[in-house]
């Protein structure tokens, strides 16, 4: 989500609207930018803490809201990109409030992802695309597609277990090499990825190896994406089930 | 001066400015009147230097949980030495 460029009509209209809007944004200047368009913005950073589970972070969150929503405010809660990928308090306030009664809905924006698809040039339906937080690929069994894109978010925090650590560190992203190389060679292309914020920057694109990916220094925002590896393979069988399908219809 | 968060908002919403080179957007916001800061992030695209003028806040981005962990779990159980994840994975956020 760039400043000034993906704010919806309908997602400002709601800001400019409410009794009260809660603010989990990215970066600091946003975050000023929204204060021009409500006069009671409330930031949500200040109840993270490095060591405390973020778990209870977003509970508190949840809870902050619904007590603006339990006196009859009408609340807006801002997240940027959007509200609803890769974000637990907001499908959980509208839970709660759908649950207690109140009218509760979420407003998409635009993403990481969507930026993601304009800035690399990717179009998902054409190979398919496939995304992962990170970590579960390393929590359970999942099954890889090498013919389409994979698309890897949280890589600078993966393998953490505790939810109260911001990253973890070379180790741990050598152990998602580890478990990659089974299904890519290690000299195969990993794009980092991390759009624009601010409307005076470019997005930042960078391409390694996947072997280097370890030692490659990553933060909180950026994305890493895996081009195919192997190209489309038919299946006959399918392909043969269509045939007589299309045969049996021509008949008929 | 002009403003620079308006400023900002300004080159976002601006087809021109938006994807203009260093040098274009840096001639735009001297005709505005920009602040030395905001000219000199725009020329090199290095939004850092707007600190000088707007101050740094250092921001949290994570907003979700991972995959191993479970709704009915609690913060205590979350020790990096305790938690093994769930075989059975909630649904995906998103």
């Amino acid at each position: 989500m760039t400043m000034g460029s993906h704010l919806t009509p309908l997602a400002r209209s709601h800001i400019e609207q409410a009794d009260v809007v809660f603010a989990a944004l990215s970066d600091h200047i946003v975050e000023m930018w929204l204060q021009r368009m409500h006069p009671d913005v409330r930031s949500l950073q200040p109840y993270y803490a490095e060591g405390k589970s973020r778990m209870k972070t977003y509970r508190e969150w949840v809870d902050l809201m619904m007590a603006e929503v339990r006196i009859g405010k009408r609340v807006c809660a801002v997240f940027y990109g959007h509200p609803g990928i890769f974000a637990w308090s907001p499908h959980k306030a509208i839970e709660v409030a759908r649950s207690e009664g109140f009218d509760a809905h979420m407003e998409p924006g635009i993403s990481a992802e969507d930026c993601l698809y304009a800035d690399l040039g990717i179009d998902p339906g054409r190979l398919g695309c496939q995304h992962f937080e990170a970590s579960q690929l390393l929590f359970y069994e999942r099954r890889i597609d090498t013919a389409g894109y994979l698309v890897l978010w949280q890589v600078a925090l993966v393998g953490d277990r505790s939810l109260a650590r911001f990253e973890t560190g070379p180790a741990y992203r050598q152990v998602l090499v580890d478990l990659l190389s089974r299904d890519y060679p290690l000299d195969h292309e990993v794009i980092i990825y991390r759009g624009a914020t601010l409307p005076i920057e470019k997005p930042r694109i960078r391409r390694i190896t996947l072997r280097d990916l370890p030692g490659t220094t990553l933060t909180a925002e950026q994305t890493i994406v895996l081009p195919p590896a192997a190209p489309l393979k038919p299946n006959l069988a399918m392909r043969a089930r269509l045939e007589e399908l299309d045969k049996a219809v021509a008949v008929a | 001066m002009s403003d620079t968060i308006d400023l900002l908002e300004a080159i976002g919403k601006n087809a021109s400015l938006r994807h203009a080179s260093g040098q274009e957007l840096a001639d735009s916001l001297e005709r505005a009147d920009a602040s030395e800061a905001l000219k000199a992030a725009a020329m090199t695209g290095d939004s850092s230097l707007l600190c000088a003028e707007l101050g740094h806040k250092p921001m949290i981005v994570n907003h979700d949980v991972h995959a191993g962990w479970k709704e009915d779990e609690n913060e205590e159980d979350l020790d990096p030495g305790k938690t093994d994840p769930d075989p059975s994975p909630e649904p995906d956020k998103g």
